[in-house]
């Protein structure tokens, strides 16, 4: 009887849980955006147009789409709306600690080999860790949308979700950057198996450059005589052997099928020539991530029809000048030129070929570096392109995501200023219909048009030559300020060396901003506050020792 | 037991009709007519005065006053001495990542055609030491290592290729795995339904070709006992070993070796490295050539490989091995270990044009390459090289000025710490191991 009652409630919860979810689905609030400038992609530009969102979807876009009355209304008067960004390839909500890039040539000091979990996980796999290609992101994921902020306030509503552990990195799936649950977020799942041409940890086969290929030839024959015999056997079991069953071949059956893509991150030209060879041995339907030399061989991803998840996290030099060093290599060199104009190559070439931020610190690199690509010769549009509708092709989600249609999923990202303008702020995102609006920085309001704060900022640009005052040893140093409204930018330059200021605001009272020094071989984060009266400056440093104070004036 | 005694070490390599792996000829060399040079042929004498006519990549013609057709390009080699490209039996550049694959005692199934890269510089500069083919091997960590490449250098060329008891139990797993397959095989002829064909086992795969002679071994290894265990055991399966790598004591075991028509192919002077070279005299070279050893003389180095001349000039040193032997111990004798000498190895009619142009006699410690053409098409030149020199400065120049290639304002990472790529011979028993 107790069991019973016990199952009834489980089913009365369940129901409750159901009827809320879809309530709050039809809940959802509707919304027009009118007068806005509309980048369709699919199609031409609406330069004066209205959108409508209702549960989840655009419901109609045109110059006079017909405003619903229960709809909120965002006035689009000088904002630009495109579809939500899409970034090719990430590791968004994995928990893999910190997803660490495959190794770039033109960047030094990078590791050799993709982050590895250091302990072994259980799985019933006849293959090692890092050979398991079952793996699958859905069940790695964690639930919660505050986790996406920052990609969503910078425009990404859709991302490529791809752990970076192992050989096979396992199954990805393309995410939406909402929703409090995985299941809510997925988009679509598995979307593809992964390869990173790394080796496996702990002095296991394989542990050289050649050993994994030789590892992943062997599995993949494996995988093909594992469909056949099991196709035989499922056909006919007598007199037959009961074939073993094996989860890591299985998950290569759809791909062997070519149902299924595979994604080889590789960067280098011979990467590539080499993936695409290993490709065309198995007949797999290949995509190429990383791509920095890809142009050195579109002749043949185009023939091949391999498109490419392209990282626009360009290579730059990151040591420091240090005069006993050798000088970089012509290769390394050429190489951070050369890769700029990558997707200008490609577009020519006919390539296929998707933006992906490939594992860039700071996500506003991205839409920096499409803007340097499209200075290096690519198609304006193309680039808005490489961004929303051709990296929905390729992650054929085409029908519903990637442009501005109706019908389509309401993932849409709204700017004030040209895209590629470093000035411009994003101002409204949705995703799946919901909307999200970015904190701004105060505006002054005589610009304002969405509800502007007051606008009494104090003013505090300008060179500071200032004196720490540390007890026994004051220090001197320049702090150098740049002000953008609410923005605050600069650096300060000391003996401890020349450190950027970072989360720089301005207030009406004065300013804030926190830096990292680095002293006696340890790194301390500095929060600073201070004010700025007439040529006088003031305030005190907050270091894990506690506060100090400072004050100086301002350079003529 | 973690401590682990390299024995001996087998390599494997796909003897075929194509077995040297090309890179895809994309550009077309023209006629070449080399004039008035001292030609070192390798395999009929010294010439004097003579001229080469180079065709379609091939020797076509060797005598003097010979006529080339009017868009030839002609080349006054007046004092030059002309060889054979050198070739390299044993040589690791051109590889990316670990050049072994330390897991497992046998490790068949790896090819080092996987991760060949023919940008890498050391190819360059081996064209400038004159070398034009090598044989590129696993690594010594095994007991049976992987699969080799020969290739000829042609840098830049977009690539196409193309312990005793351990090696005992690899050869009779080889053997069992190759029934398997026959047996399958007799099954589908009886159009047996429940015929299951075997699993397709990369590891095996190679050693079922050596048992069938498809495939040419090169044992690596240090002491004559090893050596010869191994001959013994190449007996007992029916295959022949192709060269005994390093053979630094093959002296000792000369006419075993010969018997066999086995190969060595050895360091001419390098010598108490490690305890197994110990016994490794100079004299080595000249005493497996007076027992009719078929011998050459190879680098393991990417450094040393640009001297290969001077090494087989030791060789006329120690014990007296007549000059054109010794030139062959770096040309005639390795193509034919590689079993690439139908193509290269010796100046001859027919013959690609593979040549070195050397400003003075080869074994001379003056001498250096000038001019180094692989199938008539001219990869190292060094005048040439000198006149690119203050292109190349500008360049650097220019892109040390870009943005991305300037040192960041402040902060950054430490600059990297220049890292030879292929040490010369260590004896580091690590990563960095690669005999």
């Amino acid at each position: 009887m107790k069991k019973f009652n016990l199952r009834l409630f489980t089913a009365i919860f369940a129901s409750f849980c159901f009827c809320v979810s879809a309530e709050a689905q039809t809940r959802q609030e509707t919304f027009a955006i009118t007068n806005a400038q509309i980048a369709t992609v699919s199609g031409p530009v609406i330069s004066r147009g209205t959108i409508v969102i209702r549960n989840g979807l655009i419901e109609s876009v045109g110059g006079n789409a017909r405003v619903p009355a229960d709809a909120r209304i965002i006035d689009g008067t000088s904002l630009a709306i495109y579809p939500g960004f899409i970034d090719a390839y990430t590791s968004l909500g994995l928990s893999s600690p910190t997803p660490q890039r495959s190794p770039q040539p033109g960047q030094q000091a990078q590791p050799t080999q993709a982050a590895q979990t250091n302990q072994t996980q259980p799985s019933n796999s006849n293959y090692p860790e890092g050979l398991r290609p079952e793996a699958n992101v859905f069940e790695q994921l964690k639930a919660g949308e505050a986790q996406f902020e920052t990609n969503r306030n910078a425009g990404f509503t859709t991302v490529l979700t791809v752990s970076r552990d192992g050989v096979f990195n396992g199954q990805s799936a393309v995410i939406n950057l909402a929703g409090d649950s995985v299941s809510e977020m997925i988009v679509r799942t598995p979307f593809a198996e992964h390869i990173t041409l790394t080796t496996v940890r702990g002095g296991t086969y394989p542990t050289s450059l050649m050993g994994t290929f030789s590892a992943l030839r062997q599995m993949f024959l494996d995988a093909q005589r594992f469909q056949e015999i099991t196709k035989m056997y499922d056909k006919n079991p007598r007199g037959l052997r009961r074939p073993e069953a094996d989860l890591s071949l299985e998950a290569l059956i759809p791909v062997l099928n070519r149902e299924m893509p595979i994604v080889f991150n590789a960067n280098s030209e011979i990467e590539i020539i080499r993936v695409l060879d290993l490709a065309r041995e198995f007949n797999l339907r290949a995509i190429i991530a990383g791509g920095q030399e890809a142009w050195k061989v579109a002749s043949r991803l185009k023939s091949q029809n391999v498109p490419v998840l392209l990282s626009l996290n360009y290579p730059k030099r990151t040591a420091a000048a240090a005069p006993e060093a050798d000088a970089e290599s012509m290769d390394v060199l050429r190489l951070r030129a050369e890769t700029p104009k990558t997707p200008a190559r490609l577009q020519q070439a006919g390539v296929k070929f998707a933006f992906q931020s490939g594992g860039m610190q700071n996500i506003n690199d991205f839409l920096a570096n499409a803007k340097k690509s499209v200075e290096n010769g690519l198609d304006r549009n193309a680039a808005i392109r490489a961004m929303t509708l051709s990296s929905a092709e390729i992650l054929g989600i085409d029908n519903r995501l990637g442009s501005i249609e109706a019908g389509k999923i309401a993932n849409l990202v709204v700017t004030r200023g040209d895209v590629f303008d470093k000035s411009k702020t994003v101002t409204h995102v949705f995703v799946d219909g919901k909307l999200f609006e970015p904190k701004l920085p105060a505006r002054p309001s005589a610009a304002g048009t969405t509800g502007g704060q007051p606008s009494a900022l104090a003013n505090v640009g300008g060179v500071f030559n200032i004196t720490v005052e540390i007890p026994g040893q004051p220090l001197q140093g320049t702090l150098n300020l740049t002000q953008q409204e609410a923005i605050l930018t600069g650096s300060f330059q000391s003996q401890l060396g020349n450190v950027p200021i970072k989360d720089g605001r301005v207030t009406a009272e004065g300013f804030n901003f926190t830096m990292t020094v680095e002293f006696g071989g340890s790194t301390y984060e500095v929060a600073v506050v201070g004010r700025v009266s007439g040529n006088q400056i003031s305030g005190t440093m907050t270091t894990p020792q506690g506060p100090i104070s400072f004050n100086g004036t301002k350079t003529p | 037991m973690k401590k682990i005694t390299v024995l001996l070490f087998i390599s494997l390599f796909l003897l075929t009709t194509s077995n040297i792996a090309v890179f895809t000829q994309t550009r077309k060399a023209n006629d070449v007519l080399i004039r008035n040079a001292t030609v070192l042929t390798a395999a009929r004498g010294t010439l004097e005065s003579t001229d080469i006519l180079i065709q379609n990549g091939k020797i076509a013609r060797i005598g003097k006053n010979l006529k080339a057709s009017a868009n030839a390009q002609t080349i006054d080699a007046t004092g030059k001495f002309i060889t054979p490209g050198i070739v390299d039996c044993h040589s690791h550049s051109m590889m990316d990542g670990s050049v072994n694959e330390f897991s497992y005692s046998v490790t068949s199934m790896v090819r080092t055609r996987d991760i060949l890269n023919p940008k890498d510089i050391a190819i360059y500069r081996a064209l400038a030491g004159g070398v034009t083919a090598a044989n590129l091997l696993h690594g010594s960590a095994n007991a049976v290592g992987g699969q080799n490449t020969t290739v000829k250098f042609k840098y830049g060329h977009p690539i196409r290729m193309g312990v005793m008891e351990t090696i005992r139990d690899a050869f009779m797993r080889a053997r069992d795995y190759r029934q398997s397959w026959i047996e399958y095989e007799a099954k589908v002829a009886k159009k047996d339904k429940t015929a299951v064909a075997p699993r397709r086992n990369l590891e095996l795969e190679p050693l079922v070709e050596v048992l069938e002679g498809k495939r040419l071994v090169h044992a690596h290894g240090y002491r004559s006992d090893e050596h010869l265990n191994l001959l013994l055991l190449a007996d007992e399966f029916g295959f022949r070993v192709a060269t005994l790598q390093h053979a630094l004591e093959a002296y000792k075991i000369a006419p075993e070796i010969a018997k066999r028509g086995t190969g060595a192919s050895i360091f001419v002077d390098n010598w108490g490295y490690k305890l197994e070279a110990f016994d490794s005299i100079p004299y080595n070279a000249y005493i497996l050539w007076k027992n009719g050893v078929n011998v050459s003389i190879n680098s393991d180095s990417d450094e040393r490989m640009r001297r290969l001349n001077l090494d087989a000039a030791k060789a006329m040193k120690y014990g007296g091995v007549p000059e054109e032997e010794a030139l062959k111990m770096i040309t005639l004798n390795p193509a034919k270990q590689l079993g690439i000498d139908k193509r290269t190895g010796s100046i001859e009619e027919e013959k690609d044009a593979d040549l070195v142009i050397w400003n003075a006699h080869p074994f001379s410690v003056y001498a250096h390459p000038e001019m180094t053409m692989i199938e008539g098409e001219i990869l190292f030149d060094r005048a040439r090289d000198i006149t690119n020199r203050a292109a190349l400065a500008r360049e650097r120049e220019t892109l040390e000025k870009m943005e991305v290639n300037r040192a960041p304002a402040s902060g950054g990472t430490a600059p990297a710490i220049p890292r030879e790529k292929r040490e010369a011979h260590r004896d580091d028993a690590d990563g960095g191991h690669k005999r």
